[in-house]
């Protein structure tokens, strides 16, 4: 039976699979996952044989065989009814006590690596992660944060905080660990760790609103000074690239922009195929870069407001309420993991926020949409339930272009 | 009937002693027509009444579920819009529990239950058509949501708090989908806790002479455990509710988070009534399944006190297992370990009635006609889903499966695998005794193997789906991520079973217009409900009370039939002695009641408070009208060639 996942191939591997784990809490939940397998199994193979051999042998055979003489009217037995709850009793037993043992392991990390944990902590909002260092302090600004990619030291213990800004939501990266939700006014927490670097993908498991199917993350698991490195490089403000801003030169961008259209993917299969070392590579400052492109970006940044929600930190911006992007550049993923951070789907994140991701703050605006505090890049009337015709912000396409140069400069 | 033949019988020749009552307590009497239909009080015609509307809510839940698969079935599918799909299994989800499972047992309950205990109708007739009617109005108010512009709502149907809360949940200002589906399931509330009152009433006072507990049908007995699941797990659903009514209506901070409310409070309070209201879907499968295996086999249910005890068990342990539900919630150790072994011992009386259906069939003589084939079915399948329940029962591991597809092949397993093929093969069983006609079995089987095939299809592949990583409840998802072929194969699934369901209801539909008509005691069968003198059942059940002496009391009655005509006699003389066959009277109050339930909650949810009183006078009116009208009754006389005439004396 441990063959069946084998028998169906595909089914069982992916990016997000609970067969295919890396690290010591998962590999505990899907051994403990095989246990019970085995002995549902187990008891499966008995009780359908015992009842294909009755439906079989006692089946009557034509018209004449169901009107032969009544079987024997027998009402029971009651040492086969105890013998049969005894071994029911039994077989639970077999899971009970590796499943009791797997509750107090996979609670917390175990007591003796404790002092050797990496502490994080993990905000849920609708619809993306934020993450907090809180070993990371940064002078005069306070802790380091992160969004949607959480980078952690491979082969040691992360406890993870885990809190909300909102609704319920719950972290799960299955080949590390299971999923325990975000509640408000509680804070729960969960343990992993990654055996080896690697690159992992996570998704929200709680049925959080309307884009709760696109708000995903990813973990990334480094060596021990590759973290060390990457904390370092987190902690310096932004990259600035100098230069005086002048018109805009769209077609030094290098890309062509085609909208795919509402629910389109963002991943490709070359990213896929090596996604830490394409993590890496995002890591790495690009050797030419438009640098007046760049620079008008950064004033359109301030312009259309994106300052009020987004850090930039040592550029503009002081919002909270959405990703942090000081560093967006070197990240693999936007939108919340949604879609990789490539020029073309930035660019179709700035123009369509709604198509990529529905009912999104960026788009909508925050405060709920009965109560609109602070509208996006529409204009919401609660009242007639439409938009109305006034644009809040509008960023059109050669906009989008400078936008996308100066936040991939981010690096 | 006419004075004169009803003289006859009951030797009253002065007139009626009918007081004189006002037009506004006169009770309706047509049994035929519209009025009959709005009137009655015939546990019979209710049955009918609940199992029309359940299966017109099935079609529906099952077109949403259609919809969903569709959407599904390739990545990055544009469909339906996030919040159109999300409206789709919140409503989906409500729809099938509340609005079709539920209701088609109770069809059940109401039509055989009283015909299983050799009564002539429920404990309070009335109070049984009002059950229905509410039941109706709960489905209506559920539904608006799709005709208006609030729209359906969109929380799912556990409603987590604070997703249902203004800020979260309303897309305009006095958008009501939420407000909608509390009070929608508030009134269905009520409905389901005063019909349980009913049957348990029913059950534990009107079984007919030597019909003592342990002689009871298992469907009776399941029948009563389910009631009292209800009745005792409907409260806590009411106090959420409530409560979240508060909060929306009222700015209360039960939920509300700024306020320091507690969203894991609505969880609990929830899940302590959700996780029963698990086994009140499946215990009443459970009960018909236990009836349909020892008529097929010719033998009497193997360990029927076990199996009647087991059902007990599971009721108990069903309210002290809710947390598993929340494993993923922090519960913290303790808590997460007692809920995790308390879900596995709830594992053994469920094995326990598995063991015993299986031991009913040793040795059997196995007629396989198309009930036996869905109940067979039903085994295969229930089994599958409580190995699953098995499965995560273990929290560590459950922490992976919570909330992914895993669940949802667990629990359509049990639902449609468990819950559905038996009420399938309750329809088939019993449409014989309900219509007078008989399904083909050329087209029972096959609409039976595409119902099977096509379920399977769908929801297997949903295990790997789960394990595989695809969380619940999402609109869409990537290609990359290895979940494109078992989506796909699901969806044709889906459709195969859409295709299964849409024939079954076809084959059903004309049997009931051109189907084989039957001779009485079509299967051979064993309870009492088969003792009725015609199929369909007179409106009085039985022309004599039957008496019972042995577990399967119709069995026992043709294999002793000069014994039991003996009695018969006797006791039709002295039932005549005592005035006739006691009958209830007709009202419309039932029916008026919830109209202003049904007014008033629509003004209320509309927060148009001069109408929600107006409601809620109509409704008070109509109790005090109820009351007034009395009990009301009548008799029936049946001659030695079983025709029966109408007496309105007292």
């Amino acid at each position: 039976m441990l063959a069946l996942p084998l028998l169906v191939g595909g089914w069982v591997s992916g990016p997000q699979s609970t067969f295919e784990t890396a690290g010591p809490v998962a590999r505990s939940q899907t051994g403990l996952m095989y246990v019970t397998l085995i002995v549902v199994m187990a008891i499966f193979v008995i009780v359908a044989g015992v009842l294909t051999y009755a439906t079989f042998k006692f089946k009557a055979k034509d018209e004449s065989g169901e009107k032969a003489p009544v079987p024997p009217q027998g009402h029971g037995n009651p040492l086969v009814e105890l013998g049969l709850i005894g071994a029911s009793v039994f077989a639970l037993v077999i899971i009970a006590i590796p499943t009791v043992k797997g509750i107090w392991y996979t609670y917390d990390v175990p007591e003796a690596e404790r002092a050797n944990a990496y502490e994080v902590t993990a905000i849920g909002y609708q619809w993306w992660f934020k993450f907090e260092y809180p070993s990371e302090q940064i002078d005069n600004v306070g802790t380091l944060v992160n969004a949607n990619e959480l980078v952690i030291p491979a082969g040691r213990p992360v406890r993870i905080n885990l809190r909300t800004f909102d609704v319920i939501h719950s972290f799960w990266v299955p080949k590390l660990a299971g999923k325990v939700d975000m509640m408000p006014n509680r804070g729960n927490h969960l343990w992993l760790q990654a055996d080896e670097p690697g690159y992992f993908w996570g998704q929200c498991a709680e049925y959080c609103g309307d884009s709760h199917a696109v708000m995903r993350f990813r973990v990334i698991a480094l060596a021990e000074d590759e973290f060390a490195a990457w904390v370092a490089q987190q902690k310096q403000p932004a990259r600035t690239v100098t230069a005086q801003a002048e018109a805009p030169r769209p077609a030094l961008a290098g890309y062509t922009f085609t909208n795919p259209g509402r629910n389109a993917p963002g991943w490709t299969r070359e990213f896929d195929s090596d996604p830490l070392g394409n993590w890496r590579k995002m890591q790495a400052v690009p050797s030419a870069e438009d640098a007046a492109l760049i620079a008008h970006g950064r004033q359109l940044f301030q312009e259309k407001n994106c300052i009020t929600c987004h850090t930039v930190r040592g550029h503009e911006g002081g919002g909270v309420t959405a990703p942090d992007l000081t560093h967006v550049g070197s990240r693999t993923t936007i939108a919340g993991g949604l879609l990789e951070n490539s020029p073309e789907n930035l660019h179709r994140w700035l123009r369509f926020p709604d198509e990529v991701k529905p009912g999104n703050k960026m788009w909508l605006g925050i405060g709920g949409m009965a109560n609109v505090s602070m509208q996006g890049y529409v204009h919401w009337d609660p009242e007639t339930r439409s938009f109305t015709d006034k644009r809040n912000i509008e960023v059109d396409d050669d906009e989008a272009r400078a936008l996308v140069a100066y936040l991939h400069s981010l690096k | 009937m006419e004075a004169t033949a009803k003289a006859s019988f009951t030797g009253h020749d002065s007139p009626a002693k009918t007081e004189k009552r006002s037009w506004l307590f006169t009770r309706p009497t047509a049994t035929t027509g519209l009025v009959s239909w709005l009137t009655t009080v015939d546990h019979k015609r209710i049955g009918f009444l609940y199992g029309v509307c359940a299966l017109f809510f099935f079609l529906v839940g099952g077109f949403e579920a259609l919809l969903i698969r569709l959407q599904l079935i390739v990545p990055n599918n544009t469909l339906l819009s996030a919040n159109t799909y999300n409206e789709m299994f919140t409503m989906h989800a409500t729809t099938m529990i509340f609005l079709a499972v539920m209701p088609l047992s109770a069809a059940f309950f109401n039509y055989m239950m009283p015909l299983q205990i050799g009564a002539r109708d429920v404990a309070f007739p009335r109070l049984n058509g009002f059950a229905f009617w509410v039941f109706l109005a709960g489905a209506i108010v559920l539904n608006i949501g799709w005709f208006v512009k609030s729209g359906a709502p969109d929380m799912g149907w556990f409603g987590y708090a604070p997703m249902t809360s203004h800020q979260f949940a309303d897309r305009f200002a006095g958008d009501m989908s939420t407000d909608l589906w509390i009070m929608g399931l508030q009134i269905l509330g009520v409905s389901s806790v005063v019909g349980s009152l009913n049957f348990i009433v029913t059950i534990i006072n009107m079984r007919a002479p030597g019909l003592t507990m342990m002689r009871l049908p298992v469907f009776t007995w399941m029948t009563l455990f389910t009631a009292f699941l209800i009745i005792l797990s409907f409260p806590a659903i009411t106090i959420a509710l409530v409560e979240l009514m508060m909060d929306r209506s009222f700015g209360t901070g039960f939920f509300e988070v700024s306020q320091g409310g507690l969203p894991v409070l609505w969880q609990h309070l929830f899940w302590i009534f959700g996780h029963p209201e698990v086994y009140i879907l499946i215990l009443p499968a459970m009960g018909i399944i236990s009836e349909i295996l020892p008529t097929f086999s010719r033998k009497p249910l193997f360990g029927y006190p076990i199996v009647v005890f087991s059902g007990a068990v599971i009721g108990f342990l069903g309210f002290g297992v809710w947390s598993h539900h929340m494993f993923t919630t922090g519960m913290g150790t303790v808590a997460t370990a007692a809920f995790s072994l308390a879900t596995m011992a709830i594992a053994v009386p469920t094995g326990v009635k598995i063991f015993n259906w299986v031991g009913t069939l040793w040795g059997g003589h196995l007629s396989m006609r198309t009930p036996m084939m869905f109940a067979l079915g039903f085994i295969w399948m229930f089994m599958f889903g409580g190995f699953s329940g098995i499965m995560h029962s273990a929290a560590p591991a459950d922490a992976q499966q919570q909330d992914s597809y895993f669940v949802v092949a667990h629990f359509h397993y049990v639902l449609i695998g468990g819950s559905i093929f038996a009420l399938l093969a309750g329809i088939h069983f019993w449409f014989p005794l309900m219509f007078g006609r008989k399904v083909s079995e050329k087209a029972g089987k096959l609409s039976f193997w595409i119902i099977f095939i096509g379920f399977n299809t769908t929801f297997f592949p949903m295990h790997f789906l789960g394990l595989n990583g695809m969380p619940r409840r999402t609109f869409t998802y990537d290609g990359n991520m290895g979940w494109n072929s078992a989506n796909f194969i699901a969806t044709i699934g889906a459709l195969i079973l859409g295709l299964g369901i849409a024939y079954y209801f076809y084959v059903m539909i004309w049997t009931y217009f051109k189907g084989e008509k039957v001779k009485h005691d079509v299967w051979d069968a064993r309870t009492l409900e088969w003792a009725v003198p015609t199929y369909p059942p007179p409106a009085h059940n039985f022309h004599v009370t039957p008496t019972v002496h042995a577990r399967d009391a119709f069995w026992y009655e043709k294999t002793h039939q000069e014994e039991i005509a003996k009695e018969k006699a006797a006791h039709a003389k002295d039932e005549e002695s005592h005035g006739g066959i006691h009958m209830p009277s007709q009202s419309w109050f039932p029916l008026i009641v919830t109209l202003g339930l049904l007014i008033g909650a629509i003004f209320f949810v509309n927060h148009n408070y001069v109408g929600a009183i107006i409601g809620g006078a109509i409704l008070v009116l109509g109790i005090y009208g109820w009351a007034i009208e009395g009990p009301g009754g009548y008799h029936l006389h049946v001659d030695k060639e079983g025709n029966v005439t109408r007496d309105d004396s007292h």
